[in-house]
């Protein structure tokens, strides 16, 4: 994940949680060259292999900053979170196949149908969470068709009408002709997106056991599944617990931290606050205690580099191929994470030198280093 | 106005006809126009900068990639240069346009202007999923552009209901940054009487195609006594003297037409007398060329002459109210800098002895 701006410069969690950083005077309203330029090389030194670019109306536009820090960078991937209901899909493609051409192919999208009903007002977006997916599904869909090159572009549905559309700008990158959609959310309308038009199904981590039957379905369509979790890696187990409570806002902005989320209509949301009201921790290791303060997006996984690892294995057995990891702060958790926990894993991926060619392919991620 | 995608050839010498030839194929899906090439864009980009070009325009079309993500790009590697971002209502929300142009404006120093047009043909208009008439096509730019602005000049909330759109509380903490003003200027290009009003109603410039400054003088007056800049558009040949801009601007015309023309000079005296007349009416005034604009479209309507001519044609622009141009040329990086070596030192002497 990508820091919002400014939060490089940040020490603490709690500067980063989302009252302070959805005020119009936070340094998060505003690009932040310098601190994603020192945070994207970081992350390729890391191994890092993409990182989420989150979009909200609290922050700057994702497909600006993918071109500007994308031409500052050379390995890192951009995966651009946006919205459905924002532009039409023909301009979304050019836009996208265009930043495609200038960063050397390297942007992926974390389709979003829709955040809460307030913010897709702003937007100009009256339509229900619903009713946005099956937009979603035609959005995707004509934007599938321009990206396949087959000619001209026909299509009426309900909410998108295009008449032979065509861009001469393709998509270009070195191995590929459009780019991977990973499509996020909980709800049953989210999963069919994600078969039906995605790559990958970007969901909030869970234990592994509740995992597995659904990551199955998914990959028996061919659909991979990745995770958004938070990391907390400390020497010991005792002390990364130590380290998540110290996270805890103080009492004010907590209460403040739950009014905006509980305005969301968000299925994942509603899902996480659950489970962090319900018990708090799902396993020994994984914590939903920050996730009222922090979003859904920050249950946490913690441990120390030996118990991480494992258990990053472990959801890779049950067939996890990504993961998106968010910290606090990024930068200091993605090198701990890039020196301590990845090179375990990578180890015990490739025990023996005479396995190692078969094993590369199998090698969890295609990027364990989703960031 | 920016080169198209490898038009731009470095260091290889290309003649205008080669230029012309290279934009008449730039639709074509092979073209390289399609395909974002930085090493063209940033030469160009730094001589236009050394010529003290102050803006460059950069186009919206399905034949080329976005203008606004080549505006961050190509801004992110210039210092001075603006960028003023061609793009039309009707393909996206006002609300996320403005949080793309606001988050642009702050990665590039503010340098991001915009050129808004209503539409364009209704083929490629319907390939965007745009639908409407022209005539509704300047009622949405209307609304569209009132959202943006409203956006750009209020700090709290923003709620508009029109016919097109509708926005709720709307809301973007990422603000326009520059180190001079809060909004970007709003160039509103056309020729009907709707684009004019559509300029002073929500825009800051309106931008049209070249004409003579007589013919110009009582729209640019209409125009600024509300407040709003006049713009032209215009292709530049300057050459040593009069006679050699007029033979390079003639050899830009295609090829066949001339073969045809000299074929059947040799037939009809009918058609030599009615192409005569037609040449003639090309010529606005002896300095303002229509002849290509058939063949290339109507911003080739061409300025042509010696340096002396040219800044003379330019300070009589000046006079009736025009403050700004923006200038094509073939090829567009060689006129650019004949244009800031020949022709603006004199514009810049004659301001200084006539300032007005």
């Amino acid at each position: 994940m990508l820091p919002k701006g400014g939060e490089v410069a940040m020490k603490t969690a709690q500067e980063t949680n989302r009252v302070l950083t959805t005020r119009s005077t936070s340094p998060a309203a505003l690009p932040d060259m310098e601190g994603w330029v020192k945070f994207a090389r970081c992350a390729e030194e890391s191994g890092i292999e993409s990182v989420l670019l989150s979009f909200s109306r609290y922050e700057p536009d994702t497909i600006l900053i993918a071109c500007a820090v994308g031409r500052a960078t050379r390995k890192l991937k951009f995966i651009v979170a946006y919205r459905m209901g924002l532009m039409q899909p023909t301009t979304f493609v050019q836009q996208i196949n265009t930043l495609s051409g200038l960063i050397g192919g390297r942007v992926a999208l974390n389709i979003v149908a829709g955040s809460s009903t307030a913010e897709q007002h702003g937007y100009g977006d009256f339509l229900e969470h619903d009713e946005r997916y099956a937009r979603a599904e035609e959005f995707l869909g004509i934007c599938r068709s321009l990206w396949s090159r087959d000619g001209e572009v026909d299509f009426e549905g309900k909410y998108c009408r295009v008449e032979r559309a065509k861009l001469n700008t393709p998509f270009i990158a070195p191995d590929r002709d459009a780019p991977e959609i990973y499509v996020s959310g909980h709800s049953e309308q989210a999963q069919r997106l994600a078969l039906t038009r995605g790559s990958s199904w970007l969901r909030l981590i869970d234990g592994p056991e509740k995992l597995a039957p659904l990551v199955s379905r998914f990959r028996d369509q061919g659909i991979e599944v990745s995770l958004r979790l938070c990391v907390i890696c400390r020497p010991t187990h005792e002390e990364a617990v130590r380290a998540g409570v110290a996270m805890l806002p103080d009492e004010e902005i907590g209460k403040q931290e739950r009014d905006i989320l509980s305005k969301s209509d968000s299925q994942t949301l509603k899902q996480a606050l659950a489970a962090a009201d319900d018990v708090g921790w799902l396993n020994r290791n994984l914590w939903a205690g920050l996730v009222p303060y922090y979003g859904s997006s920050a249950m946490t996984l913690l441990g120390s580099p030996q118990g991480l690892a494992e258990i990053f294995l472990e959801y890779k057995r049950i067939g996890i191929t990504q993961f998106i990891i968010s910290g606090w702060p990024k930068l200091d958790e993605m090198l701990i994470f890039g020196r301590e926990v990845l090179p375990l894993i990578r180890r015990a991926e490739a025990p023996s030198k005479e396995a190692a060619n078969v094993r590369r392919l199998k090698r969890i991620g295609k990027s364990t280093g989703v960031t | 106005m920016l080169p198209k995608s490898g038009e731009v050839a470095i260091g290889v010498p290309q003649t205008p006809q080669q230029a012309a030839s290279y934009r008449v194929e730039s639709t074509s899906s092979s073209s390289p126009a399609a395909r974002p090439e930085m090493d063209g864009w940033v030469y160009f980009a730094r001589r236009a900068e050394e010529a003290g070009i102050d803006s460059v325009l950069v186009a919206l079309n399905r034949y080329e990639p976005d203008p606004l993500v080549v505006s961050c790009a190509l801004g992110r590697a210039t210092k001075q240069l603006k960028f003023i971002a061609a793009y039309r209502s009707g393909l996206m929300q006002p609300t996320t346009f403005v949080q793309q142009v606001n988050t642009l404006s702050g990665l590039i120093e503010g340098r991001i202007d915009l050129n808004i047009v209503a539409g364009s043909s209704k083929l490629e208009q319907h390939g965007y999923g745009d639908f409407l008439s022209h005539d509704e096509r300047y009622a949405r730019a209307e609304e569209f552009l009132a959202v943006c602005n409203a956006f750009w000049r209020s700090n709290g909330e923003v709620d508009f209901e029109g016919k097109y759109y509708r926005v709720e509380q709307g809301k973007l903490n990422t603000p326009f940054l520059a180190p001079d003003r809060t909004a970007p200027e709003i160039y509103i290009s056309g020729h009907s009487e709707a684009s004019e009003q559509l300029a002073c109603s929500q825009g800051t410039c309106w931008l049209r195609v070249a004409e003579t400054p007589e013919k110009l003088q009582p729209v640019a007056a209409r125009v600024r006594a509300r407040g709003i800049r006049i713009c032209l558009r215009l292709g530049l040949i300057c050459r040593p003297t009069r006679e050699e801009a007029v033979r390079a601007a003639e050899a830009l015309l295609p090829k066949d037409r001339e073969e045809n023309t000299t074929r059947l000079k040799d037939d009809s005296q009918m058609y030599k007398e009615g192409a005569a007349v037609a040449s003639d009416a090309y010529w606005l005034s002896p300095f303002l060329w229509a002849g290509l604009v058939p063949h290339y479209g109507p911003v080739w309507t061409t300025l042509l002459g010696s340096p002396q001519e040219l800044a003379d044609a330019f300070i009589a622009y000046k006079q009736i109210g025009v403050s700004e141009f923006i200038i094509s040329g073939w090829p567009e990086d060689d006129e650019v800098e004949i244009f800031g070596q020949k022709v603006l030192p004199l514009i810049r002497e004659a301001e200084r002895k006539h300032p007005c």
